[in-house]
């Protein structure tokens, strides 16, 4: 079976002059923050917004290159939201430019379901995007949509 | 004592000490660092002379680990991202430190290979303490946003610098008689060969990669990978820290799914670091201070002058405005873990010299970790980053 054949299509995604205020407005009445693919006008995959890319908004600026220093320590100490005073214009100043992911993970449509599992595997992720050749958004695959097509083929329900 | 009972030991008092120093607003490499004097052979003894003779194997797989990490700091999307003022900062300001103590240590008559030594480790600073500071005064702005930048890259262009001066004063110490063509052939030699091990790794390890298929497999690849390079470098007598560095390089470039090498290590690496420091502290071999008090205040002092005219140079050069220009030097002081790693490399290498070196850095360190947050936080307030 064909990633495409399971996959999920109805996606939201964001583009990288999104607002925060826009974001959190999108995804207020949702019961948890998925993974929110960013694109360009051409539905070209630029990166991931996810729930880490939020604390990002509570960090220094460059912070993410400067985890690639081992000795920052900023891998280590976890930011104390409660504690930290933030302007209310920060809602319109900062967009998804800001805190994207480009640590993102995607597999081709056509690939088989068994390699997008082992990909989640690899990376440990739950979600990951999927593109076609030229780079376009196609949709997102869960570990769920795979177990439940597992169940499906079983004849569970 | 046994050396597992030691390491066991190290552990849980590292981790008292880290818990303590996030309550102190201390860096955890200094709290590390104190941790080990005060359990080593100079105070408790509670570190045997035997355990610290090993203490090489634990360095070289720290600094290796360091050394990938940092690599990965060489990619086209950090470049666009951090532009092209702090590139020019960050480099000038690391040449500035090397070139202006080497000038003034020369001046007062140290051996060449000895000023090229204190002079490399000079460019290095310490992105923590730094990092610390700016979030404790929650300071945004501008001038925080260079600052950030220019400590992101710092400590890239340290070790370049670093294994650059390691190889042509290694070159130097071994063959004080023969001609300066012989000495730089030596020096291109060690590193060419350091290059080529590291991309001919970085593009093995991309390729397997592709294989692999679980969290385990991967972080015993990516060390396995590590390992045999510094391995390889370690046998051959070229670098370590450019090797793993230019292996992460040629990854990251390479390969978009790269982050999946340097994320896994995160499980790992900050137990290693932790015992590496203490290690550090331990070896401090703290009777000798009292012959570095000159050397020490001319590294001390000419450290601070070449990272402000390396700043101001570069700032001069990119356009950048006039704080930057003026205070972004200030925020740069803080020096710690990248600078001892880099001494107890020196320190093992130059058994003769590499001690006074060794002990110089990790007294220097703790005068700047000191002192060194106290000018971050001028730096912030002259430049109105503080509640702006």
């Amino acid at each position: 079976m064909q990633v495409k054949d399971i996959m999920q299509t109805q996606i939201i995604s964001v583009q990288l002059g999104t607002t925060l205020s826009q974001l959190l407005n999108i995804f207020k009445d949702f019961h948890s923050f998925p993974i929110v693919p960013v694109t360009n006008k051409e539905q070209t995959l630029l990166g991931i917004v996810q729930m880490r890319s939020l604390f990002d908004i509570f960090q220094p600026y460059h912070h993410n290159i400067l985890m690639h220093n081992p000795l920052s320590m900023l891998s280590q100490e976890t930011t104390d939201i409660f504690d930290i005073d933030i302007d209310e214009n920060i809602g319109f100043l900062i967009i998804i430019a800001d805190i994207i992911d480009k640590k993102v993970v995607s597999i081709q449509e056509d690939k088989d379901i068994k390699q997008a599992y082992d990909l989640m595997q690899l990376h440990k992720r739950d979600t990951i995007t999927v593109i076609d050749q030229e780079h376009h958004l196609k949709g997102i695959i869960s570990s769920f949509d795979i177990v439940m097509s597992v169940f499906k083929e079983k004849g569970i329900f | 004592m046994n050396i597992i009972l030691e390491l066991g030991i190290i552990l849980i008092l590292g981790l008292i000490s880290t818990k303590t120093a996030e309550k102190i607003k201390t860096p955890a490499i200094t709290a590390y660092l104190v941790l080990g004097i005060i359990i080593g052979p100079f105070a408790m003894n509670f570190i045997s002379q035997n355990t610290l003779k090993h203490s090489g194997l634990i360095s070289n797989i720290a600094l290796s680990l360091i050394a990938f990490s940092i690599g990965q700091n060489f990619s086209k999307q950090t470049f666009q991202q951090v532009g092209k003022q702090v590139l020019w900062i960050s480099i000038s300001e690391a040449i500035g430190a090397w070139l202006l103590t080497i000038i003034a240590l020369l001046y007062v008559k140290v051996p060449i290979y000895n000023a090229l030594l204190f002079g490399a480790i000079a460019a290095a600073s310490a992105p923590a303490a730094i990092i610390m500071v700016v979030k404790q005064y929650k300071a945004r702005g501008r001038f925080v946003d260079t600052l950030m930048g220019v400590v992101a890259l710092d400590d890239a262009w340290g070790l370049i610098i670093f294994s650059l001066s390691l190889a042509v004063s290694r070159a130097i110490y071994e063959h004080l008689s023969t001609s300066l063509f012989y000495v730089f052939l030596k020096a291109f030699l060690e590193i060419g060969g350091s290059l080529v091990l590291g991309g001919v790794f970085g593009f093995i390890l991309s390729l397997i990669g592709k294989f692999l298929k679980n969290q385990t497999e991967l972080l015993i690849c990516t060390i396995g990978v590590i390992f045999l390079t510094t391995g390889i470098a370690l046998h051959f007598h070229i670098s370590v820290l450019l090797s793993c560095m230019f292996l992460a390089t040629v990854l990251v470039n390479l390969n978009n799914e790269s982050f999946k090498f340097f994320d896994i290590l995160n499980n790992v690496d900050w137990l290693i670091y932790l015992v590496f420091f203490v290690l550090a502290g331990a070896s401090l071999e703290l009777n000798m201070l009292t012959q570095i008090g000159f050397i020490g205040a001319i590294y001390l002092n000419f450290r601070i002058i070449g990272k402000f005219s390396g700043t101001y140079f570069g700032a001069m050069i990119s356009n950048a405005d006039n704080n930057v220009k003026k205070y972004l030097s200030l925020g740069l002081l803080p020096q710690a873990g990248v600078a001892l790693g880099m001494a107890l490399i020196v320190k093992e290498e130059f058994p003769d010299v590499g001690h006074i070196i060794f002990t110089t850095v990790a007294a220097t360190t703790i005068v700047y970790e000191i002192i060194g947050p106290f000018f971050v936080k001028l730096a912030l307030h002259k430049t109105n980053s503080i509640n702006a």
